[in-house]
């Protein structure tokens, strides 16, 4: 497997990436005030990870870095365990029945499984997008702030410049500061999401896991989730699960490939797709398999 | 309708089409006749399902209209602003008022009714909602199937214990109970404050308006668990795992999000509760010491509509005016209007709140 890849960040990959991501030079004092200085390069480690439900394995001994602030897409075809991975990441697994894992996942070098660990904070430091819009039955303002009103992290007037701050992020503020109020049901599809993806963001989180994100959503909407996610990446951590390979291509600094309950291969997304190193993932990035 | 013959003949044969292929044409044609017949009956039947239910009020009322006429012109509006029933003398010579006979001495007043009709509805039913959604919950998102179904079909079955039975426990075991060892440490802790010293007062042997809500809370609590239950099985499960993911405690979770989406359900589910409270009689004629008057404090006997209703019928038969009848006529129909009004209250609250429920569940 191409370990040597993986380890590599997004800074430093292949200059293909690099073009079409701009991260912008470094600048010395932006450094220095870098609130990630002094934490691991890696947001979220796995070691060893094994999946189970019951006595069925689903993924095992998964070995894989995510580096801090860069988009990672993972792949494989319908059943390859893609969701069972990224929802393990934020323990939404834990409670489903027959779950087992071994192995362990590192946040900030601290695993995510520690006893005692505040399981509620786990979850605000990493967020989670669906693959549908699923917004609360409360007002579109309330459903921006519920996490903060829940982590107590804003309060009273603030609330509504947390809810203003949010929606502007996400392009969503022009069309709903009329009926910021109302229902979000009678938002369309796309803007439901973004709402959703606004609700996740006001938290602060540091991880954000996202499983098909834009498959309910028409292309336009897509390419504006994308280039969302593009914006949030410097800041945040994104592991991605996508069906759609040409959006791989396009969001992804790296690119993690799943099949038959295996991390069949990993690495800079340019050299995943136009130069695999296994036969496996040749078939399925070409559209022969899955 | 079409015959199975072309069907069987030119498409692959569904099963039903397959089997008639072999009876005889003139067991189809019966077949057929039989069927039609059906669908007429059936027809019918949903019309007379419509149109019963409908008349069967309309008659209800015209009655308790008709019946009450001579009670409602000599009651007057003074009927709803004091507390009596006396019936009068039977002996001293009949009295006409408007052209109505009546016994001398009668008077009749349900302001108390109401009141205490309302204060033992309302008591079962800030009692029993949070119980009842908090059994919902438990049962339909906490409970391990092997524990939830017993337990579910245990809070079913106190739904059919019969109310005569239930009357009869309150009366002889629960209100004594409550009355020896509850009622004086609320009683005592209470401080002297308006509103709060409501529930200060000598407790007695436990007839009395608190029992007597308790116990009927106990027999709303099945009807709210049970259709609570059900709407919590419909919230699917995307929002509340959203929820989850961002950080929310179970119990944000269940308030925030599982509790709105079927808000106008559980309003409903209220709304039907409190109809049973408000019409249920046996319950409170046992448990409520049953004396026309507001109680004086939450421990206090009193009485409700339905409740002097029933304890009042056989001494009102004696009057020979008839006068005692029509007026529990007029206690009937006042009753009747009021379940329809605090209906169509929590109608007009469902329409109001399900503006921001869920697009499931919500009624809209
Ligand atoms: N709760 C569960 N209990 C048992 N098996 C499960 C459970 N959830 C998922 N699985 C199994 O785990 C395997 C991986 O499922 P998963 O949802 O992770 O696949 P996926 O890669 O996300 O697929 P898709 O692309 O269709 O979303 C599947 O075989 C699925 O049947
Ligand atoms: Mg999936």
């Amino acid at each position: 497997m191409a370990d040597d890849a993986s380890t590599t960040s997004p800074q430093v990959a292949p200059a293909v990436t690099e073009a079409k991501l701009a991260p912008g030079p470094v600048d010395p004092v932006l450094a220095a005030i870098d609130p990630d200085r002094g934490r691991p390069a890696d947001a979220v480690v796995t070691r060893g990870l094994t999946l189970r439900f019951g006595e069925k394995t689903i993924l095992s001994s998964i070995d894989m870095q995510f580096a801090r602030g860069s988009i990672t897409a993972l792949i494989g075809p319908t059943g390859s365990g893609k969701s069972t991975f990224l929802r393990t990441l934020n323990r939404m697994n834990d409670k489903v029945q027959g779950f087992r894992y071994e192995g362990d996942v590192l946040l900030d070098g601290a695993s995510i499984w520690t006893p005692g660990l505040d399981l509620l904070n786990l979850r605000r430091r990493v967020g989670m997008l669906f693959q549908r819009p699923n917004p609360f039955p409360m007002s579109i303002r309330d459903n921006v702030v519920a996490g903060v009103k829940a982590h107590r992290i804003a309060k009273g007037k603030q609330l509504d410049v947390v809810a203003e701050q949010r929606l502007r992020e996400v392009g969503l503020w022009d069309s709903v500061k009329d009926r910021l109020g109302d229902s979000p049901f009678r938002l369309s599809g796309g803007q439901q999401q973004l709402l959703c993806l606004a609700r996740a963001l006001a938290v602060g989180p540091e991880v954000l896991l996202l499983d098909e994100p834009t498959s309910s959503l028409d292309p336009i909407s897509t390419e504006y989730v994308e280039a969302l996610l593009r914006q949030l990446a410097p800041a945040l951590t994104l592991i991605v699960v996508t069906h759609n390979l040409a959006q791989a291509r396009r969001v992804s600094h790296h690119t993690m490939f799943f099949y038959d309950g295996h991390l069949v291969e990993h690495g800079p997304t340019d050299d995943l797709f136009e130069r695999p190193k296994d036969p496996q993932t040749e078939r399925y990035v070409t559209g022969r398999i899955g | 309708m079409t015959t199975a013959e072309g069907a069987a003949g030119d498409l692959p044969a569904a099963p039903d089409a397959a089997r008639a292929a072999h009876r005889s044409p003139a067991i189809r044609r019966m077949a057929g006749a039989l069927r039609a017949g059906e669908t007429g009956a059936w027809r019918w039947s949903a019309r007379v399902a419509v149109v019963l239910p409908t008349a069967a009020l309309a008659f209800c009322v015209a009655v308790l209209a008709v019946k009450a006429a001579p009670a409602i012109g000599v009651n007057g509006l003074g009927f709803f602003t004091h507390s009596a029933y006396k019936i009068g003398s039977a002996y001293a010579p009949t009295v006409y008022t408007n052209g109505i006979a009546h016994p001398k001495g009668s008077a009749y007043g349900v302001l108390a009714l109401i009141v205490g009709t309302l204060q033992s509805s309302v008591i079962a039913l800030v009692v029993a909602l949070p119980v009842s959604l908090g059994c919902a919950f438990a049962l339909t998102e906490r409970l391990p199937r092997w524990v939830s179904r017993p337990l579910g079909f245990a809070i079913e079955l106190l739904a059919g214990i019969p109310s005569v039975v239930l009357g009869l426990w309150g009366v002889l075991t629960f209100g004594p109970i409550l009355a020896n060892n509850v009622y004086p440490a609320i009683a005592r802790h209470m401080p002297n404050v308006p509103v709060l010293d409501w529930f200060r007062g000598t407790p007695g042997r436990g007839e009395g308006l608190l029992t007597g809500g308790l116990v009927l809370s106990l027999m709303i609590v099945p009807i709210i668990t049970a259709t609570t239950a059900d709407l919590f099985r419909q919230v699917p499960p995307l929002p509340k795992e959203g929820a989850e993911a961002l950080g929310m405690t179970d119990w944000e979770v269940a308030h925030r999000v599982t509790i709105p989406w079927v808000r106008a359900g559980i309003i409903g589910a209220t709304a039907l509760g409190l109809g049973r409270a408000l019409g249920e009689t046996i319950v409170l004629a046992m448990t409520t010491g049953s004396i026309n008057r507001i109680a004086p404090n939450i421990f206090g006997s009193m009485s409700t509509f339905a409740a002097e209703i029933v304890t009042q019928l056989s001494s009102s038969l004696t009057d020979a005016t008839g006068f005692a009848v029509a007026t529990l006529a007029e206690m009937a129909l006042v009753l009747a209007v009021i379940s329809v009004l605090v209906n169509l209250v929590a109608r007009w609250i469902v329409t109001r709140t399900s503006r921001l429920g869920g697009p499931v569940g919500s009624g809209v």
